[in-house]
């Protein structure tokens, strides 16, 4: 018995996996020969613009308290003008990105899962393929498109807040000029650490809204059921985006060495 | 014509049809009668393509469903008009853009002309006035009827699928509905099937009636055939309906 439910369990995995991959392979599809305009500029403004404010926030804090403790660590070394350089090249090629996602996955993520899986409860995702509409064409590749444009769109300016509020701190609390900190920016703004800051977010973009997609479309089993499926979803969104993080890390450092 | 020929569905060691044959001539509107979760819901869903028997084959018009690719599938079901249960209306949008909906997505007529065939296709079921409305302000009886009208949407159903069309509805609306369904039929002459487990409601909008239980059909026929019927399940299900 426990062999056999091993195996139906090693089943169900593959089943999920085949289903994931033709969702992504389709939605692809869709983008590159029955491209939506319209749905798609609706999403990017549904996900980006919406999620402005808590990126934005998320952002902000994190320079602070990056400018903050680095500041504390650094002055005993006397390398606080490194300071600025220090927190620009982690803003941009980790925590910026990184952070960006992880709001946004409890934002988008859990969005698009109830809504998806409100409308596979009540049979509406049904109603569109009878209606010959497929619903990886209207629902999924639009959402796909606005996660992998907006997520890179919101982590750029995200980054520059973290920035600016790290100046804030690097001004008043660890008392260098700003000079000295613009300085130390403008020499983290490498070529490896623009990659890691505009791959990363591209990548998470696609995770998140993917993952939040797939559990919506497979949700079943009512109001709980769409409670069940948004947790699952904004749970492995968080997961995989810390993976894809440090793989992607992992890949770039092994292109360009360790050149910062 | 809609045919089904030795239909077999399990979902897991579960069989829901087992071996069923059923057809529906051109032009006919055929009820599928049984208890709840016997099985009738799942011969639309075979009709439909969106699940695949074990074994048998579904055809419409001679095309054979279970062969048609996704593109083919999606293709085929253009001509298709299905009223769920509940209505299945997309909640996001208004009643008129529901019933828009099929127009936008497979015909180029200017918006003049999709918003001139919405407020027909509204007036035709008696809610013109419910266009910019959404479908949560609206009662059962109302989603259904805009639900009709959005399946109507394609310019010629050659199909038109019902699931449970009148559950949960008052007799007058149920009796509208009905007639609603029968002014369809007439309009389009398409090939009808309508699952339900009223037997008022089924001589209201149909020529055959099909029982199904335990996962076989038990019998088919007209009204008069199924009345006349020996089997002790459809004598029981006769006299408690009346």
């Amino acid at each position: 018995m426990p062999v056999r439910r091993a195996l139906l369990f090693l089943a169900g995995v593959l089943m999920s996996v085949q289903d994931f991959t033709m969702m992504i392979v389709k939605s692809f599809r869709y983008l590159i020969f029955h491209f939506r305009m319209r749905e798609s500029l609706f999403e990017m403004d549904r996900l980006g613009v919406g999620s402005i404010p808590i990126v934005f926030l998320a952002n902000l804090f994190a320079g602070l308290d990056m400018a903050l403790q680095f500041s504390v660590v650094m002055a005993p070394y006397g390398a606080s003008n490194l300071l600025g350089r220090v927190v620009a090249t982690s803003i941009i090629r980790d925590m910026g990105p990184v952070l960006a996602s992880l709001v946004m996955s409890a934002r988008v993520t859990a969005g698009i899962t109830s809504e998806l899986g409100m409308m596979a409860t009540t049979q509406q995702i049904e109603a569109l393929l009878v209606m010959g509409v497929d619903p990886v064409d209207r629902l999924i590749a639009p959402k796909i498109l606005a996660g992998m444009v907006m997520l890179p769109a919101l982590s750029v300016v995200g980054d520059l807040l973290g920035v600016l509020a790290g100046l804030m701190v690097a001004q008043l609390g660890a008392h260098v000029p700003a000079p000295l900190y613009w300085s130390g920016v403008r020499s983290a703004l490498t070529l490896p650490n623009l990659v890691n800051g505009m791959l990363k977010p591209f990548v998470f973009g696609f995770i998140l809204v993917a993952i939040g997609c797939f559990y919506g479309l497979r949700t079943t089993g009512g109001a709980q059921g769409v409670g069940r499926a948004t947790t699952k979803a904004v749970v492995s969104a968080a997961i995989w985006i810390l993976i894809a993080n440090f793989m992607i890390s992992k890949f770039l450092i092994d292109i360009w060495g360790w050149k910062l | 014509m809609i045919r089904l020929e030795k239909v077999t569905v399990a979902y897991g060691e579960q069989v829901v049809l087992d071996g069923i044959d059923l057809e529906v001539p051109t032009g006919k509107t055929m009820v599928i009668l049984g208890e709840s979760g016997s099985g009738k819901t799942t011969i639309l869903k075979c009709v439909l393509g969106t699940l695949h028997p074990v074994s048998g084959r579904v055809l419409a018009n001679d095309l054979e469903v279970g062969k048609l690719t996704d593109e083919e599938l999606l293709r085929f079901r253009q001509r298709m008009g299905m009223v769920f249960q509940e209505g299945a209306l997309f909640d996001s949008m208004t009643v008129g853009e529901n019933v828009a909906f099929w127009l936008w997505e497979h015909t180029t007529l200017s918006d003049d002309k999709v918003e001139e065939r919405v407020r027909m296709l509204l007036q035709f079921v008696g809610l013109e006035s419910s266009l910019d409305q959404m479908p949560s302000d609206l009662s059962g009886g109302m989603r259904r009827r805009v639900a009709i009208a959005r399946a109507m949407a394609a310019e010629d159903p050659a199909f038109m699928l019902y699931d449970e069309p009148t559950t949960g509805l008052d007799p007058f609306t149920s009796k509208s509905i009905c007639d609603l369904m029968r002014r369809v039929q007439r309009e389009f002459k398409s090939t009808n099937i309508v699952v339900t487990h009223d037997l008022t409601d089924a001589y209201r909008v149909g020529d055959l009636f099909t029982f199904i239980k335990d996962a076989k059909v038990i019998a088919t026929g007209t009204r008069q055939e199924i009345e006349h019927s020996s089997d002790p399940f459809i004598q029981t299900f006769i006299s408690l309906d009346s």
